[in-house]
């Protein structure tokens, strides 16, 4: 070869030059700025005609879910796989990012996806799992933001609430729009042939397992005698609220409002504690349990039900059987039903079912102290000023007649 | 006869070392903190976020940034036979790039200040500083490239020029485009950038060093310069073109995803070639060369060759929807920036140390170092690869998802007690290495030198074997 490679090289390396950088324009085109008209053209076409914003207070808290690398371990994009869909909702459509500078897709999912966390989780339970998440979810590798908190789950500074704030906006526009919002998507969207963004139109919008349900079907748990297997489970998913021996006073209960549960107190049927862990307690920190198998299920109703203390109750005296119908029917029927079936005709207005005392029976001292005490974080208030001791010690006989369950 | 300035390869071979040092420390407490999330609850700049954003900003910026820059220092004026823009330059680059970038930077990120944008989280003021510091850069090692015709360029000289060019142009807009584009526009800048960060700035650099340090030990000229020109044009052209492959099965159009996976797979072919020849140029050196330079840079080069191969295939859809979002990606991205990357840092500052006639040099602690940290990254990765492939069973089987954490925790045991500490270890001894021993130490190991063969006396016994024709 000789000493120079002469022109003929030079100016091939002059083309690769300008090559190379026509195809770094080119990256930036194909894969940036032509993808950005056309998500910008569908977000045009499918966004609702009104988008809601993010208040102040959301904003600040996008803030702080930034600074905290919150989307490090969660994602915010549900991808277009049945696997996604069914776990977490309906897969991440353009417009439903409109407003997220910068995006917050992530791409590592340690913890769930959180594209649709919008009313899937209370309030207090978010609080509660901020600030300590081992306090209700035992097995969760999440850091303690104790920072944004006065010293206690339930005394949240101003930071939590922000990032509250902004986690109910997540799925939040979607769900709003409703029917009639998908409908208007799928019109604008235009694409019956695209088979990748019709499956942004199927099953539910929000598919999270957690998310509790007032009412709706609830499949009935196998048979189960299943003890061990069923208190490990309890030990895994529910004593951190519920407490080891089923008093309600796990570690995650003192920042929960209504307290949980206290299931040693409690003759459940087994209705009822399909129905319950099927479709959480809709208004209170009690999630749903649909991810887990049936059988899991069944032998965690096991392990609850032999939680609950066999102790000889007193009988009612009979010169109070009476007093107690009187006063039931004057003071619970609104809300707790002529049935005891917790379907009385306020009961809808109420974003906690009331008690049904069909399915579930308290012990006459829960029920002397629900009605001495009321219910915090419930619309059931003490009743000691409008009620004498004998009739508050009717009623709570009396309530206790309507079980179904048998003697267990 | 150009001048090495040698005080600014030790200057920034020393950034080096302290930057990795502190990043791999966060790499270590986030590893930790995913086993004891208690670990450092209450402290807030200890958090895991943070502490995250903080391991690979640092491990880019801090650690290959100055890594490679201390390399350009040796390298350049050798490969150019011009001394480098100015020496002043040099020191305000220095300055700017600890004082004004990484020391700022991981202040501002550990007190809340970022931005939520993957290997761009340091604040947006920062970023200015970045872009600064690489004009410097460029007007630094640019110039003595250009004095004689381009024909003249050997491959390394390719790459630097190429990896300066291109990281100015690719970082304002990964770094910036998110901040005010919304949402899956903004996603699919950040895809981009994603890759270029790897494609445009680490991957050219890393491969100056790999293309240079070979024949500067063996003294052969490389297996064949056509390859190498082809290889850089078409890892140049093809590595831009990838970055879609960061959100498979999103709402970005699916025509974009197609090409970023069709150019991910081209890429895996384009990689075959370059390592081809790399390993075809180190024939005769032996699979574990005893120049400690060359071994980091062996090492390199087979897993450049492991991890572009893996690219290509986690890039295809069947693969994707299964290993994406698990600790699998997190392996992968391990054995591009540290057995990649990281190595070939390793090779081209332990090639330019030994080569300055007044630095510290201990053989025996490289080696060990060596040992540790290989030791460390293949049993990392492949434990985080079987566990990313759990994690994706577990999430298509519809268990619940406390199963998919509870399952992930007897792999973060072997990655932070037996992998983390491994590598800390390494990086250590490497970092003693480079700090202990004799003055001059390295000059003396050199094996073929039989004499003097300090930085300024290299160029001309270098020049037969990098001249692009010979």
């Amino acid at each position: 070869m000789s000493a120079s490679p002469g022109k003929a090289v030079r100016y091939a390396y002059l083309v690769a030059c300008v090559a190379g950088v026509l195809f770094f324009v080119m990256s930036v085109g194909l894969l940036g700025v032509w993808p950005k008209q056309v998500i910008d053209a569908q977000t045009a076409a499918m966004s609702p005609a009104h988008p809601l914003g993010l208040s102040a207070s959301a904003l600040r808290g996008r803030a702080i879910y930034g600074r905290e690398g919150c989307g490090y371990c969660h994602t915010q994009q549900i991808r277009y796989l049945h696997t996604d869909m069914s776990r977490f909702g309906a897969p991440t459509l353009a417009w439903e990012t409109r407003f997220d500078y910068p995006h917050q897709w992530g791409t590592r999912r340690i913890g769930p996806d959180l594209s649709r966390v919008a009313g899937t989780r209370s309030a207090d339970l978010h609080f509660a799992h901020l600030f300590a998440p081992r306090s209700v979810v035992a097995h969760s590798v999440m850091p303690a933001y104790r920072g944004l908190f006065d010293g206690a789950a339930d005394r949240p500074r101003q930071g939590a609430r922000d990032l509250l704030a902004y986690l109910e906006t997540l799925g939040r526009a979607r769900e709003i729009a409703g029917p009639e919002g998908e409908a208007h998507a799928r019109a604008g969207c235009n694409c019956p042939d695209d088979e990748m963004l019709q499956m942004a139109f199927e099953g539910a919008v929000n598919a999270h397992s957690a998310r509790t349900r007032r009412e709706g079907d609830v499949p009935a748990l196998p048979p189960s005698t299943d003890l061990e297997r069923g208190r490990r489970l309890f030990g895994d998913h529910c004593v951190t609220c519920h407490g080891e021996t089923g008093e309600g006073d796990g570690p995650g209960a003192a920042a929960l409002r209504p307290k949980p549960g206290t299931l040693v107190e409690h003759a459940y049927t087994d209705a009822r504690l399909a129905e319950v862990l099927w479709h959480g307690v809709a208004g209170t920190a009690m999630p749903a349990w649909r991810d887990h198998p049936p059988a899991d299920l069944a032998a965690i109703a096991v392990a609850v039900k032999a939680l609950r203390a066999d102790r000889p109750e007193p009988a009612l005296p009979a010169e109070l059987q009476e007093l107690g119908a009187r006063v039931y029917a004057a003071n619970c029927v609104q809300c707790h039903g002529e049935q005891g079936d917790g379907r009385g005709t306020a009961a809808a207005q109420l974003t906690m079912a009331p008690s049904s005392f069909r399915d579930q029976r308290p012990s006459l001292d829960h029920a002397l102290r629900v009605l001495r005490n009321g219910v915090d974080g419930t619309p059931m208030a003490p009743w000691t000023g409008r009620l004498g001791a004998p009739e508050i010690m009717a009623v709570a006989h009396h309530v206790r007649s309507f079980y179904e369950g048998g003697t267990r | 006869m150009p001048r090495v300035e040698t005080t600014l390869v030790h200057a920034h071979g020393i950034a080096a070392l302290v930057t990795l040092l502190l990043s791999i420390s966060f790499g270590i407490i986030a590893a930790f903190q995913l086993l004891y999330p208690d670990l450092g609850a209450g402290v807030s700049w200890l958090s895991w976020g943070r502490v995250r954003y903080s391991h690979t900003q640092g491990i880019m910026l801090g650690w290959l940034g100055n890594a490679f820059l201390a390399f350009l220092y040796h390298a350049v004026p050798i490969l150019s036979g011009r001394p480098v823009t100015s020496v002043a330059l040099g020191r305000w680059l220095f300055a700017l790039w600890n004082f004004a970038v990484m020391l700022p930077g991981w202040v501002l990120v550990l007190s809340g200040v970022s931005q939520p944008l993957e290997w761009a989280e340091f604040p947006l003021v920062v970023d200015g500083f970045v872009v600064i510091a690489l004009v410097m850069a460029a007007v630094q090692f640019l110039p003595p490239f250009f004095t004689r015709g381009l024909e003249y360029l050997y491959v390394s000289s390719w790459y630097i020029i190429g990896a300066l060019v291109f990281t100015l142009l690719s970082y304002p807009m990964g770094n910036i485009a998110p901040e005010f584009v919304a949402g899956a526009a903004g996603a699919a800048f950040s895809g981009l950038w994603i890759h270029d960060a790897v494609g445009l700035f680490v991957t050219p650099l890393a491969l100056a060093i790999l293309y240079y340090v070979i024949p500067a030990v063996t003294r052969r000229p490389i297996y064949s310069h056509f390859l190498s020109m082809l290889g850089f044009w078409l890892l140049f052209f093809l590595y831009p073109l990838n970055g879609t492959h960061h959100y498979v099965f999103s709402v970005i159009p699916m025509s974009a995803q197609l090409t970023a996976i069709t150019a991910s797979a081209l890429l895996g072919v384009t990689v075959v070639i370059v390592v081809a020849n790399l390993v075809l140029s180190m024939r005769g050196a032996g699979f574990l060369p005893r120049d400690p330079g060359l071994r980091f840079v062996a090492a390199s080069t087979w897993f450049y060759l492991i991890v572009s191969i893996q690219g290509s295939m986690q890039a295809q859809m069947a693969v994707n929807q299964t290993v994406h979002f698990t600790d699998w990606v997190v392996g992968h991205s391990h054995l591009a920036m540290l057995g990649f990357a990281s190595f070939a840092a390793a090779g081209g500052l332990v090639h330019a140390w030994q080569r300055i006639p007044w630095a510290r040099y201990n053989a025996r602690a490289i080696d060990v170092g060596y040992w540790l940290v290989v030791a460390g990254l293949v049993l990392m990765v492949v434990d985080l690869t079987a566990a990313g492939l759990m994690q994706g069973r577990l999430w298509a089987s519809g268990a619940p998802w406390s199963e998919s954490v509870q399952a992930s925790r007897p792999y973060w045991i072997v990655r932070a007690h037996g992998a983390a500490l491994l590598l800390g270890a390494g990086f250590i001894s490497f970092f003693v290495g480079l700090t202990t021993g004799a003055r001059g130490g390295g000059l003396a190991a050199i094996e073929h030198g039989a004499g003097v063969e300090a930085a300024g006396h290299v160029a001309s016994r270098l020049a037969p074997v990098l001249e692009r024709v010979s």
